[in-house]
């Protein structure tokens, strides 16, 4: 899960194997702060999978690459 | 994982947040008041819960996503502290977490050129930048460090 310059930063990286998923910058921070914001919250409790899937949805990450198990 | 599990999840985050780095079982078990084994035990349960994730075959900390317990491409500055991330997903997630402003440190993974990211109220400075996941969400804890 990494950080881009552009693009074509992208496919270079790639180097012939298929393509997971990219999102902007813009669309990372907030799937982070959807994902992560409770992490350190006195009253945490685990997340169970629909919850996660939940959030997912939420951003518009609605394909099968972003299914969870 | 129980309860008390959770409670030593708890004591571990925050033992990590304040010291700018993985605490030790033994730290865990001094500021909760329960003994090593205890906790190595405890980690055991939440590594199993994909709650922190232990080096193999140990019972030291390697992930209490989205901090890493070691050296990573990916540094994140907030509050005057800093920490290592496990990717760039956690990067953002460090902030996220904190409720706070910060900077990421990284580098574009093709070409190493160095990438500043500042967050300021959830968004990033640069919205230029690209994020790529290459293992799909089904597989993520199949090898989550690869991942």
């Amino acid at each position: 899960m990494n950080l881009f310059r552009s693009e074509e930063h992208v496919l270079r990286w790639l180097d012939g194997r298929e393509p997971g998923a990219t999102l902007s910058a813009t669309k990372l921070s907030e799937l982070a702060h959807a994902w992560w914001s409770d992490r350190l919250d006195t009253d945490w409790q685990p997340h169970v999978r629909d919850q996660n899937q939940a959030i997912l949805t939420s951003l518009g990450l609605t394909d099968d690459f972003w299914q969870l198990p | 994982m129980d309860e008390r599990d959770v409670a030593v999840r708890n004591v571990t985050y925050h033992l990590f947040v304040d010291r700018g780095r993985a605490p030790t079982n033994a730290d865990v078990a001094t500021a909760a008041g329960a003994s090593a084994d205890e906790i190595r035990a405890s980690w055991r349960r939440l590594h199993d819960a994909h709650a922190i994730v232990l080096h193999p075959g140990t019972s030291e900390l390697r992930m209490a996503n989205p901090f890493s317990a070691v050296a990573s491409a990916f540094r994140v500055h907030a509050g005057g502290r800093s920490w290592y991330a496990n990717c760039a997903w956690d990067a953002f997630g460090i902030c996220a977490a904190l409720h706070v402003d910060g900077r990421i440190e990284t580098v574009c993974a093709d070409c190493d050129e160095a990438i500043e990211c500042e967050i300021r109220a959830a968004r990033p400075s640069d919205e230029s930048l690209l994020f790529h996941c290459l293992v799909p969400a089904s597989a993520w804890w199949d090898d989550i460090v690869f991942t």
